[in-house]
């Protein structure tokens, strides 16, 4: 089964590749994995925590081309968003900009579930800071 | 001599219950001694019915003993029989804390590969990590098996299956350490 076009590109020219220091509070962490093909996912968002605008997103992949492509797309794709934006990505959309063939779709559902994981993540500790601010004063 | 058609379970071919803590001991006694009785050699007199049951027996023994002697495929062909689809996992079954070792074991890897020594000895420890989380499974698993021979409840198929899946995904991960390394 060949991979489209696409993914060729973002397999070959991964966007984003890299981390962010995890310890920031502005900082969320998305870790997700799978076990039936090894996959593991790495991906980070860093928000302008006043205005919730995602202003750069990284990623690492361990996986095949599609998860590595998936995971490239959507830190494309988060860079702009706000928060509550990214929230609404979904695993489709990235099937459909990647034509990925069914058996690739859970490539995709691990890019959504690393999305979610980050956003989760930086709302923790933007919680968490509120109320050690609170504590502190 | 066999006296009709032989079972196809394998736990039946061998003459014992369906138990997943089995005395291995006693299995191969009993594999030995059931591919000797059904044995060519000893239905040399017998009709061609007889020996084509016995065929068969011995061709159910030897699945059954490749099967039953080793613990991961065994619980695999129990879970199969009691309707658990073996080829399904899912990511749950991988707790996020050692996801993050997995991430770093993976980055370690791919430093070692591009010659980088220090990554090299970082992998060796992880490895050591893995292998001993191995035998912590495998030691749940042996647990796993007496309390379903105790009382047979499905919540502790449940259990052992995502307890496999985890093994398997650790498992993986250690074979291509290793082959880093070698």
């Amino acid at each position: 089964m060949a991979y489209s076009d696409k993914v060729v590109d973002h397999y070959n020219n991964p966007r984003n590749v890299g981390s962010l220091d995890k310890s920031r509070n502005d900082v969320g962490t998305g870790m997700v994995g799978a076990p039936e093909c090894g996959d593991v996912m790495k991906l980070q968002i860093q928000v302008n925590s006043s205005t919730g605008v995602i202003e750069d997103a990284k990623f690492k992949t361990f996986g095949c081309g599609s998860a590595i492509a998936s995971s490239s797309l959507a830190t494309e794709w988060l860079k702009g968003k706000t928060v509550d934006e990214a929230m609404e990505i979904k695993n489709t959309d990235i099937v459909n900009e990647l034509t990925l063939p069914p058996v690739k779709i859970h490539c995709s559902v691990l890019a959504e579930d690393a999305i979610k994981a980050a956003i989760n993540d930086y709302r923790t500790k933007q919680g968490a800071g509120v109320s050690a601010e609170t504590v502190s004063h | 001599m066999v006296s009709g058609p032989p079972p196809s379970d394998y736990f039946a071919i061998f003459g014992i219950e369906k138990k997943l803590a089995l005395d291995l001991e006693d299995l191969q006694r009993r594999f030995y001694s059931n591919s000797r009785e059904w044995h060519p050699d000893r239905h040399a007199r017998a009709s061609a019915q007889q020996l084509a049951w016995a065929e068969e027996a011995s061709a159910t023994l030897n699945d059954a003993w490749r099967v039953l002697r080793d613990p991961v495929a065994r619980a695999e062909y129990v879970l199969k029989g009691e309707g658990f689809d073996i080829g399904e996992q899912r990511g749950k079954d991988v707790p996020p804390e050692l996801l993050e070792e997995v991430f770093e074991l993976n980055m370690a890897l791919e430093e070692a590969r591009e010659g980088d020594a220090n990554a090299k000895s970082e992998v060796v420890r992880a490895l050591a990590k893995f292998e001993g989380l191995l035998s912590e499974i495998d030691s749940e698993r042996d647990t796993l098996f007496v309390e379903y021979d105790a009382a047979s409840a499905r919540d502790t198929l449940s259990r052992l299956r995502a307890l496999l899946n985890r093994r398997k995904y650790l498992q993986n991960l250690v074979r291509d350490a290793r082959a880093t390394l070698a």
